[in-house]
């Protein structure tokens, strides 16, 4: 069995190649979740209705918020080099999307997906908390490859940016889904 | 053209491994395909046992689907391969060899032959679906004695999903879009070569849930959906929606790497004035994806969830059936360019080499590759002008008309290109010109769609189908068999048998005009599309297509054999069979498993398609030290 036993020479491009690129996958999360939100009006009607959770709303949009200051910690950090306390704010950051993800199941319900509001919340929420899943992923396998093989986690440090960058759309994402469902 | 001693001696020792083939190296595809099945059933029967329901019905079969696709996906190898060293844990040495080709693997060579393997698979059994309805329709009336009209139903959808989105939407793209990607930039690999990989594993469930709808009650709605009838024809239509947004996401995950690739790996020099032709055609269908997929893909979804979670997104009281048509064709009619695109510049890829000329007027040529982009995104919506209000339709008319000017333009280069050119009249260069006359056909008559009076009488019926079948069959899959036998000399090192590939050429060409043309009649003559049974005065005709038809299927055999043959037995290809000038013809055939190894470096000093007598190498190679 034919092995490649040196550096991985099928995989060479560069830490500045594996960041930009990351634009193109974040780009279409983007575009797809403003479909999402553009079919709010389309289905969700001119205004919130009564009965939405908003003061879960409210809590989990100023969590998101808030985890801003850990995201940009764990990017000066990265730079910086300082691997290890990068992965301390991944924890953090770990957390805060534990609490979205639960935080999101308990808004279901409030109002009855066989509404043209609660389908449309129901199903954009839960696909932005598939998002929040994959991130927690992400965190996660950057916590663990930083813990476990510090080395590899510093050769692959586009790997824990892009993680970053992520939570940064995050942000961003629930911010506007917040303001789509919760505010207009 | 020779490759250069500097890369002579780079790529020496870094073949990859040469070892026989084993059956046991199939066995990570074995393990993927009972971990899929048994994830598949052990799922739908726990879902059914909670829900007090049978595994047919939408959710079991829902959550069956998802758990038996994680369980395939983590028997295909990715968990060793990928999962397991991004969490930290052993790294898994990167397999070269044969066995590379029937597991997880990051080699986007290996991604891209698993491509048309799978393409051509998908090929014959929805080619086979075409059959039966080609025999349904030798008489008038079928029903007793073969499909019955659900059966039929049922049959059209399968055929027409399989063909869009498992074999057009990756023949040309994956299967040699992916080979030849980062060897025409001149770099080792793709951008994200595990993604890349993770893209074809997600193809054999989709295909396998489409194909075996019928199981759960099959789907009536033929490749749309359409809601609300896709809510109320079938569990099917589950594993129809389903198995579009997996073959969706397959695509999107090769989009993403192909424009990565070209605006991040591009080797020193590779302006974009010098980008191959063909990589433009990748990165107009890379663009569609990432930017039109997502409309669409919400809209399976929300289809999907209408289905199992008791959302009324498309039906009930506050459905809006129309909406689904606006959102699934905002994708798929740019889609029909994610397989086009591809295949015209594939055309100006092949035609220069071919003719030794130069593209001519090649910025025009790839102004209308972005052309046909974005305007392509504004016109889905002269799919259905039966069923919009009056004020969109001339909008709609003048936009999709317009796709007709950049049209133009990839027809003027390729004409310009071959004018005073030398052509030698290789079974791929005659392939181009067929797939060009066939699209002239699908293009013109398909002016007849966009102008609303004329479609709004031959909407719907055989002469869609005849329009359609020129674009695709016609286009894409001659323009695929001209790149499978372009490049099956840089993929096995054999010259595929050229008389066997035009006999086979003009047997295709001739039949298949025999089986399409006569469609066009059938349309204005008031055959409707999707119906079993139809008035006896079209019998004559349709009993002319469906022979037709049969010959032109059963031809097939002659190039599935000749490839099987060549690459067995075939001679022995020089390294630059067609004396092409292009960067991928600079590695040894077959390609060895690194095509740039570390140690030299490529630079682009001039187009690649300069054709003139003594006109200087376009690429230099220098050592270098630290690899690219």
């Amino acid at each position: 069995m034919a092995v490649e036993m040196a550096r991985p020479l099928m995989d060479p491009a560069p830490e500045r190649a594996k960041r930009g690129a990351f634009f193109f996958p974040m780009m279409f999360m983007g575009i797809l979740s403003a479909a999402w939100f553009l079919a709010r009006f389309m289905w969700g009607g001119t205004s919130v209705p009564k009965g939405v959770d908003m003061g879960m709303g409210i809590g989990l949009t100023v969590l998101m918020l808030l985890s801003i200051g850990p995201m940009l910690g764990a990017r000066g950090k990265l730079n910086r080099g300082e691997d290890a306390g990068a992965i301390g704010n991944f924890a953090i950051l770990m957390v805060v999307a534990i609490l979205m993800i639960a935080g999101i199941i308990s808004t279901w319900g409030a109002i009855p997906i066989g509404t043209g509001y609660g389908g449309i919340y129901d199903v954009t929420s839960g696909w932005i908390g598939l998002y929040f899943v994959g991130g927690l992923l992400g965190l996660l396998a950057s916590f663990m490859k930083g813990k476990r093989v510090p080395e590899r986690f510093r050769n692959e440090r586009w790997v824990a940016h892009n993680v970053v960058s992520f939570w940064g759309e995050l942000v961003l994402l629930w911010t506007a889904f917040f303001v789509v469902f919760y505010l207009l | 053209m020779a490759t250069t001693g500097v890369q002579g001696r780079a790529v020496e020792g870094t073949g990859g491994g040469g070892e026989p083939f084993a059956w046991s190296m199939v066995l990570p595809l074995v393990r993927a395909g009972f971990m899929g099945f048994t994830g598949y059933f052990a799922a739908a029967w726990i879902t059914a046992m909670i829900g007090h329901t049978v595994i047919v019905n939408p959710l079991p079969a829902t959550v069956g689907y998802v758990v038996g696709l994680l369980a395939w996906l983590a028997g295909s190898g990715i968990w060793d391969g990928w999962i397991r060293r991004a969490f930290g844990g052993a790294e898994a040495p990167a397999l070269t060899g044969v066995e590379r080709y029937f597991r997880f693997s990051s080699d986007p060579k290996a991604t891209a032959v698993r491509y048309v393997i799978f393409n051509v698979l998908a090929f014959f059994f929805a080619g086979l679906a075409a059959m039966a309805i080609r025999i349904e329709l030798l008489t008038p009336d079928s029903t007793k004695w073969w499909l019955s009209e659900v059966h039929y139903n049922q049959t059209f959808g399968i055929h027409g999903l399989m063909m869009l989105l498992a074999v057009a939407a990756s023949a040309i793209v994956g299967g040699m879009g992916y080979y030849l990607l980062p060897m025409m930039l001149g770099a080792r690999t793709v951008i994200f070569p595990r993604l890349l990989g993770l893209s074809w594993w997600l193809l054999p469930p989709a295909a396998v849930a489409v194909f075996m709808s019928p199981l759960i009650g099959g789907f009536q709605t033929g490749w749309w959906g359409y809601p609300p009838l896709a809510q109320n024809s079938g569990s099917g239509i589950v594993f129809y929606t389903l198995g579009a947004a997996t073959l969706l996401t397959s695509s999107l995950l090769g989009g993403i790497n192909i424009i990565g690739t070209i605006v991040y790996m591009r080797a020193k020099g590779m302006s974009l004035g010098r980008i191959p032709m063909f990589l433009w055609g990748l990165f107009a269908a890379g663009t569609i994806l990432i930017v039109e997929a997502p409309a669409t893909f919400t809209g399976t979804l929300m289809d999907l969830s209408d289905m199992i979670l008791g959302s009324h997104f498309y039906t009930g009281p506050t459905g809006h059936p129309l909406a689904y048509d606006d959102q699934f064709w905002w994708l798929f009619h740019p889609e029909v360019y994610v397989f086009v695109l591809p295949a015209f510049a594939l055309w100006l890829e092949i035609l220069p080499a071919a003719a030794q000329r130069p593209v001519f007027a090649r910025n025009w040529g790839i102004a209308g590759i972005l052309g046909i982009t974005m305007i392509g995104a504004m016109v889905g919506v002269h799919h259905y002008f039966t069923a919009v209000s009056d004020e969109r339709m001339p909008i709609f008319m003048t936009l999709t008309e317009t796709i007709s000017i950049p049209s133009g333009f990839v027809f003027l280069c390729a004409l310009g290109t071959l004018w005073g050119g030398r052509l030698r009249l290789t079974s791929p260069a005659l392939l181009c010109l067929m797939a060009m006359m066939n699209f002239l056909i699908g293009g013109l008559t398909g002016i007849f769609n966009a102008d609303v009076p004329a479609d709004l009488q031959l909407h719907n019926t055989y002469w869609v189908i005849g329009h359609f079948h020129y674009t695709i069959l016609g286009s894409v899959i001659f323009s695929w068999l001209a790149g499978l036998y372009w490049w099956f000399p840089k993929v096995t090192g054999r010259l595929v048998n050229e008389f066997w590939a035009k006999f086979h050429a003009w047997w295709f060409f001739i039949f298949f005009n025999m089986t399409f043309l006569p469609m066009f009649i059938l349309g204005i003559e008031g055959m409707n599309r999707r119906i079993a049974v139809y008035l006896p005065y079209l019998h004559p005709l349709n009993e002319f297509v469906s022979i037709s038809s049969f010959f032109l299927g059963a031809g097939f055999l002659i190039p599935a054999a000749n490839l099987f043959f060549s690459w067995r037995s075939g001679k022995k290809a020089p390294q630059n069979p067609w004396g092409s000038k292009s960067l991928e013809w600079h590695s040894p055939s077959p390609t060895p498993y690194i095509v740039f190894p570390e140690g030299s470096e490529v630079t682009v000093v001039g187009p690649n398609d300069n054709y003139a007598a003594g006109a200087p190498e376009p690429f230099v190679w220098a050592p270098t030290t630290a690899g690219k």
